[in-house]
């Protein structure tokens, strides 16, 4: 009889200590005035990593995307390629386009309440190129002058990001560099960091600070507290200078992807990133639900075949694989119809548009032929992707196996498939990008030397061509010049141009304001985001 | 050879363990012989079909997401799945049977060593095992096989352990022993054949069990790859809520096939349990 | 009593180390190392060079495990790669989620297979045998990911009642109410798929018991039915749901990995896939250390249990 009571009051003490267990893992998302906080509830489908920007190890959009919350950039850009203003209210061109002079915003502050001056954006940038500081993406800031190619700061130049007064910051360029170009390319890449915080830090350790914890930013939401890899909750920044986000709190969760929408269907969710996206295929679901599902009206995806020019030696051989592929139905499947195939990197919204190649018919028995003269010994190249893209790698498998070349397939997560191109693993990857409205928005990085993720062997005729793009101001020249580097692309093939697409986005059916769109540059617009 | 006949003759009594047999057999017969003579193209775009068509009688179970008929992806999938199950099975007796005999046999450091390794893989999650063995390993039919094989010995290593030590004391191995007969002698004609009588039992069971290791793994997209079908990674279209809503089609055949041939497997290795008891369990 | 429980330890230690050492030898034959992953154009040749250093990985293997053991001791299993947090942190995070749902799976199936099992046992042939033999049978045939697919699309799709994922609804209020509807379709999950084997084991312990001779007498010395069966069949059942339970949690672990995938349950099954696939090493060192110091853990107290259950059970003294 003893005996059983005790038992019974251990499992009584379990089901307790499992019972207080769960609790630790609780979220309270309101410490404060709980009554009435409207909180917006976002869905993402990817964790974050670290809280401090310069520290990403995945350097992924689904960090960019929380860090666009936190910390302020210098502009916002629309999905046209439009630009408006965010940390600084305008900018001109200066030192012959070799420099652009911003204006910033005299209205923000940090979280803490400190002003954002220029002192803070350059002190800032020159934190993180210290050769010291273990800055990732540190390459990002080798346009500036007074750097390496990796980014580094050089001794006895000067340096390329300076606070001209308060408000004003100047950054020099080492090529000339129109704002709109920076803009476009690296706006989401450069955040202004609270220095006043970080003052007599040693570079070597800023990354271990405790601050990046519970970080402080200047942007339109304030850090609350997190659940590494599945929660954040943050609130919004009152005194945000371009408005005041329209609820209290904005609770950041990682959903499975395969749930978002069952989520936003449930009301579990108010939004999800990027822009509420839905594929084709899910979208009747949601029309069935009573959600409004809007087409994008800017391409938002690039789809290309990455190709590894040393493991694919013959440029007829990457010819051949470009006629063999059946690119509408390649297209058709992966966007059902909502994408135009495409034989450049160039998007169809851009104004080079006209100089873009055009992707030439399929004709498979060119592909033979040319493989036939090329010598292809029937060796098997390996196909990676990710694993939602596992149907377009069987169509593309098909689609190369008719012309006689074999490929296998190897599904990976999406790092370990860039990780694997760039390392020579793979040889043939699918990959898809945010296009840009700048002509070089793709290739001007891949053809550079601590990025050659093609593996091409002469990198030279590329970074000619693409140079003499870059210092071309005028818009008719710098059009035949792109055309001529296009050229030279579609003989030789490093990669093969697929499709745009543009997305589906569920319109969220409780928060107004929302520009779906834009967030396919990492950017949303929260502050203009009014939940009720 | 009486010895199985009189266990045959005594399954054959039990119907339902019969019937279940008979599912089993038209199964693995569907999955070798309907691919040759029907002509499926398990990795073969219908484009006139197009994408995920819905049932109809040139694609009995509709298309999937590129246009490849889902029957032949079915029973083909049926192939590497059932491969899976009873390759890793047989894989586990393999490596079971002789640790098992050597435990109980030799008993002492063997015992020891064999049993507390027995105890290490028994006592963690295997499924969390093969996920990061497989993951580390890469995923391939072989990897698989090894894996979920290799972690699948300790149940039949215990049995077959247990076994051998009852077996051991009989009298009739003890007057064996003391007419000279050297352990290998005794361990192949004496203890094997009655120590390894009931693993027929299990090893229905730990078929059962590898084919829901591989089709949990292949599920969650760490296990079989695309484009090569198994029942598992079938279901992985189920995430997507259309598919799951409205297309049913597409992932309850393969769960419900899933479902039926453990079942079956069960009730055949229970059957065969009973049938081999009388002799091993005298007590009740 | 101590000296059973020193010798439980005793025997469980080996059990730790094995399980430790396989999976550390085999993160470091996989191919690529968590440096290849530094994404896209943020790796140098330096920067890896500089972060392999600073992961240690650059030791010889024997010096790593025994650093990694030390640290283990110290409560520190290194940082994440991935989430640029320490891994006992991440794992602190995640053990409460996990404990709630195996604990809530494991009452599920207790709380559905006793019962039943007692039933089953007490009218043999009924309605309630039937029962108890519809499950036993689809208990462990019918594999976790399928009954959720089919309990979200029944109970999240069509009928609405529950939610089909996460752990509270997502920026909720984190409610008591909201934490149960979200445990109901996962710890269901787990319970149903594992009341099989513990049903089997209460149906014929049950059985066993109830046809002995005492309790013939006890029957016919008027007892009630009810009195019977619960003090005699329930008591008697208790010793083996105790063994099956103890033999069954890794299996219970196991299978709660693919369901917290499936339910998107913020515990440590999701954080070991999402290391699996990000090749984060010393997060799946780490997770898979904790479970088997749980499973351990768990073994342990039930042996105690066990012990105090069944008075048969010696303790070994002297």
């Amino acid at each position: 009889m003893r005996r059983r009571s005790i038992l019974a009051a251990a499992l009584a003490l379990a089901l307790v200590l499992t019972g207080c267990g769960g609790g630790g893992g609780e979220a309270s998302p309101a410490p404060e005035g709980a009554e009435a906080a409207v909180t917006v509830n976002y869905g993402i489908s990817n964790p974050w990593d670290s809280l401090m920007p310069y520290n990403s190890v995945s350097g992924s959009n689904y960090a960019r995307i929380i860090y666009d919350k936190i910390y302020d950039r210098l502009a916002y850009v629309h999905a046209d390629g439009t630009l408006s203003p965010r940390g600084a209210e305008r900018w001109e061109s200066a030192g012959e386009g070799y420099a652009v002079v911003f204006h910033l915003d005299p209205e923000a502050v940090f979280h803490d309440g400190t002003p954002v001056t220029a002192e803070h954006w350059a002190e800032t940038f020159r934190l993180m190129t210290d050769p010291a500081c273990p800055t990732l993406g540190k390459a990002n800031f080798s346009v500036l002058t007074g750097t390496d190619e990796n980014g580094n700061r050089t001794e006895g130049e000067a340096f390329g990001a300076e606070a001209v007064d308060e408000h004003t910051l100047r950054l020099t360029f080492k090529d000339p560099t129109t704002p709109e170009d920076f803009l476009l390319d690296r706006n989401r890449e450069f955040y202004v960091l609270p220095t006043h915080l970080l003052e007599g830090v040693d570079p070597a350790e800023l990354m271990d600070l405790d601050l990046w914890e519970a970080p402080v930013g200047s942007g339109p939401c304030k850090f609350v507290e997190q659940v590494a890899g599945s929660r954040l909750t943050l609130a919004a920044h009152t005194n945000y200078h371009l408005g005041t986000p329209g609820f209290d709190y904005l609770v950041i969760t990682v959903v499975d992807k395969s749930n978002l929408l069952t989520a936003l269907i449930a009301g579990d969710l108010d939004y999800y990133a990027f822009g509420g996206s839905v594929t084709a295929e899910d979208a009747p679901a949601a029309e069935a639900a009573g959600l409004e599902v809007l087409e994008g009206t800017v391409p938002n995806t690039f789809f290309e075949l990455m190709l590894n020019c040393e493991t694919i030696s013959d440029a007829r051989i990457r010819q051949a694989m470009e006629l063999a592929l059946d690119r509408e139905l390649l297209c058709e499947q992966a966007t059902q119809g909502r994408g135009v195939v495409t034989g450049s990197s160039i998007s169809p919204a851009s104004p080079y548009a006209q100089a873009a190649a055009a992707a030439p018919e399929r004709d498979v028995e060119a592909a033979r032929a040319l493989l036939a003269e090329a010598g292809y010994d029937g060796r098997s190249y390996t196909l990676v992707c990710t694993s939602n893209r596992a149907g377009l790698a069987a169509l593309i498998q098909q689609n190369l196996g008719e012309a006689g070349i074999h490929v296998e397939i190897e599904t990976v997560d999406s790092a370990a498939m860039f990780a694997g191109m760039a390392d020579g693993t793979y040889d043939i990857g699918i990959a898809s990008h945010t296009p840009g409205a700048l002509p070089l928005w793709f290739v001007e990085s891949r053809f550079a030397e601590n990025n050659n993720i093609f593996h091409v062997s002469d990198l030279e005729p590329y970074t000619q061509c693409i140079q003499a793009v870059k210092r071309e101001t005028d818009p008719a020249a710098r059009t035949a010049l792109v055309a001529e580097l296009e050229t030279l692309l579609a003989q030789e093939r490093p990669f093969l141009p697929l499709w745009f697409g543009t997305a589906l986005h569920v319109q969220s059916p409780t928060v107004e304001g929302i520009d779906y769109a834009s967030s396919s540059f990492s950017n949303e617009n929260v502050w203009e985001w009014v939940k009720q | 050879m009486s010895e199985a006949k009189r266990v045959l003759s005594r399954l054959r009594r039990n119907r339902r363990a019969m019937v279940c047999l008979g599912i089993l057999a038209l199964e693995v017969l569907a999955v070798l012989l309907l691919p040759p003579l029907l002509g499926l193209e398990p990795t073969i775009t219908d484009r006139e079909a197009g994408f995920w068509a819905p049932p109809s009688p040139e694609h009995w179970l509709g298309t999937d997401d590129v246009g490849r008929d889902l029957f032949a992806r079915l029973i083909c999938g049926g192939r590497v799945s059932l491969l899976v199950g009873f390759a890793a099975a047989a894989l586990s007796v393999g490596v079971g049977v002789p640790l098992g005999l050597a435990a109980g046999y030799h008993r002492g450091a063997w015992e020891f060593w064999i049993m507390r390794c027995a105890d290490v893989f028994q006592s963690f999650p295997t499924l969390v095992l093969v996920l990061c063995l497989v993951a580390l390993t890469g995923a391939s039919v072989g990897n698989l096989i090894l894996v979920i094989g290799l972690l699948g010995w300790p149940p039949i290593a215990r049995l077959v352990y247990g076994n051998t030590l009852a077996v051991r004391e009989k009298e009739y191995i003890l007057a064996v022993r003391a007419l000279g007969g050297g352990p290998w002698t005794i361990l192949t004609r004496n203890v094997l054949p009655n120590a390894v009588a009931p693993v027929w039992a299990a090893l229905a069971q730990r078929v059962g069990r590898a084919i829901l290791s591989e089709s949990s793994l292949s599920f969650l997209g760490a296990g079989i790859r695309p484009p090569q079908a198994s029942w598992g990674n079938l279901m992985q279209y189920a995430s997507s809520l259309t598919v799951l809503t409205a297309r049913p089609w597409v992932w309850v055949p393969p769960g419900l096939l899933i479902v039926l041939t453990v079942v079956c497997l069960q009730v055949v290795g229970d059957g065969l349990r009973d049938a081999l008891d009388p002799k091993f369990i005298p007590r009740k | 009593m101590a000296q059973y429980i020193r010798r439980r330890l005793l025997t469980a230690i080996p059990v730790f180390f094995g399980i430790t050492l396989i999976v550390f030898l085999l993160t470091d034959l996989a191919p690529g190392d968590p440096t290849d992953l530094l994404g896209e154009g943020a790796a140098g040749a330096a920067e890896q060079a500089a972060l392999a250093s600073a992961l240690g990985l650059d030791k010889p293997l024997p010096v790593r495990y025994l650093r990694w053991l030390a640290g283990l001791l110290r409560g520190d299993l290194g940082e994440s790669v991935h989430y640029g947090e320490s891994v006992t942190a991440l794992i602190a995070q995640r053990l409460g989620p996990s404990l709630l749902l195996v604990g809530a799976g494991v009452a599920a199936a207790v709380l559905i297979a006793v019962p039943l099992g007692v039933l089953a046992a007490w009218r043999p042939g009924s309605l309630w045998d039937g029962l108890s033999n519809c499950f036993t049978a689809a208990g462990s045939a019918v594999p976790g990911f399928f009954l959720a697919l089919a309990a979200i699309w029944l109970f999240a799709v069509q009928l609405q009642w529950l939610p089909a994922s996460g752990m509270y609804s997502a920026g909720g209020e984190g409610s008591l109410p909201d934490l149960l509807r979200h445990l109901v379709l996962p710890a269901g999950v787990i319970g149903l798929t594992n009341v099989g084997s513990i049903l089997k084991q209460t149906r014929s312990a049950c059985l066993e018991v109830l046809g002995e001779d005492y309790i013939r007498t006890a029957r016919a010395k008027g007892l009630r039915e009810g009195a019977v069966v619960v003090r005699h069949g329930l008591r008697s059942a208790l010793i083996p749901v105790l063994t099956t339970l103890l033999s069954h949690i890794p299996h219970i672990i196991g299978g709660s990995v693919v369901v917290e995938r499936i339910f998107g349950w913020p515990g440590m099954g999701s954080l070991l896939f999402s290391a699996v696939s990000g090749r984060d090493y010393n997060v799946i060192m780490g997770v898979t250390a904790v479970i088997a110091l749980a499973v351990l853990g768990t073994n342990l107290l039930l042996d105690l249990a066990y012990g105090l259950v069944d008075p048969r059970v010696r303790y070994e003294r002297g």
